[in-house]
């Protein structure tokens, strides 16, 4: 060979076969110059592959930060479907339930209607459907 | 070789995501336009893993990287606006604690950013996916898309062009 050239990168990268390692090493042997230029590029790699690993920036991305964010979506889903489920079923235990003072269905269902449009919070749909359509996503 | 596969994107950006900054961080010297590309590429996996066909997932991921890489720099070219000059990133940086080590991590490498940058792409590319991503020649030729002997000797020309400029 008339000198290294690029076998000499290819040779520190660790993608040379046996026979072109075996070639190299022979030229190197007799070859000032390319054994001269085989220790500056193992200087130059170094000092690319010292450059330091950066961080990523915080929150760029958030999913990736929580590894259990599908599991406490589900465990969200159902905590919040069992807590539908028990209002559910107070409100119809309190409808269906003969109270000594008898209230009327409609006044009930009026009741229910006025807490539930003054109280985002009351009320067995409105605890379903934000994780609902989360876990529907 | 066996491989296994993220099956996920959040999986991909947590196993990569880091490694797709510091490939952009590399090539522009810029950690806005670094953080713009990890988006945009976990946003094209996110859209491609249900197409993906088992088979070198390194080669994919990366000609999606820097498929983005490009469109973004072509958009940027186009824009009429200069962009804004590194300096005022580091103010910013250097504004915390936490920064101020992050900050002193960056100009470790200084001397050698400033000659990566000063590479003609080609070269800065193959020699930062071989030196900072770790890819092998064969992964590095599927990521570019040209042959393996192309990859060798960009990165032989582009390390002897650091030496120069690091002398």
């Amino acid at each position: 060979m008339t000198h290294a050239g690029e076998l000499i990168s290819a040779y520190l990268d660790g993608e040379l076969g046996r026979a072109e390692i075996d070639q190299l090493l022979d030229h190197l042997n007799g070859c000032g110059r390319c054994a001269a230029e085989l220790q500056e590029m193992q200087r130059v790699r170094s000092a690319v592959r010292s450059l330091p690993l950066l961080e990523l920036p915080p929150g760029l991305i958030p999913e990736a930060d929580a590894e259990v964010i599908p599991l406490h979506r589900n465990k969200g889903f159902l905590v919040g479907a069992a807590a539908a489920v028990v209002a559910l079923v107070i409100a119809v235990a309190a409808i269906i339930t003969p109270s000594a003072t008898p209230v009327s269905l409609e006044e009930l269902n009026s009741r229910y209607a006025a807490r539930a449009s003054l109280d985002p919070a009351f009320g067995p749909a409105k605890v379903v459907v934000p994780y609902l359509a989360d876990f529907l996503e | 070789m066996t491989e296994s596969v993220p099956l996920t994107w959040e999986e991909v950006a947590r196993v990569y995501g880091r490694k797709i900054y510091n490939f952009a961080y590399r090539l522009t010297g810029n950690s806005d336009d670094a953080a713009d590309l990890v988006q945009e590429v976990l946003l094209r996996v996110r859209k491609g893993l249900a197409s993906y066909q088992p088979g070198s997932f390194e080669g994919w991921l990366w000609r999606i990287t820097r498929n983005a890489f490009l469109d973004d720099v072509r958009r940027r070219n186009r824009r009429p606006t200069a962009p804004l000059p590194e300096e005022v990133d580091r103010w910013d940086l250097a504004s915390s604690p936490a920064a101020d080590i992050e900050y002193a991590r960056i100009s470790i490498g200084d001397d050698v950013q400033k000659a990566l940058l000063e590479l003609p792409f080609e070269f800065r590319e193959a020699v930062v996916l071989c030196d900072i991503v770790g890819l092998s020649y064969e992964e590095i030729a599927r990521a570019v898309a040209v042959p393996v002997g192309t990859v060798r000797s960009r990165i032989h020309r582009g390390r002897k062009l650091l030496r120069e400029s690091l002398t």
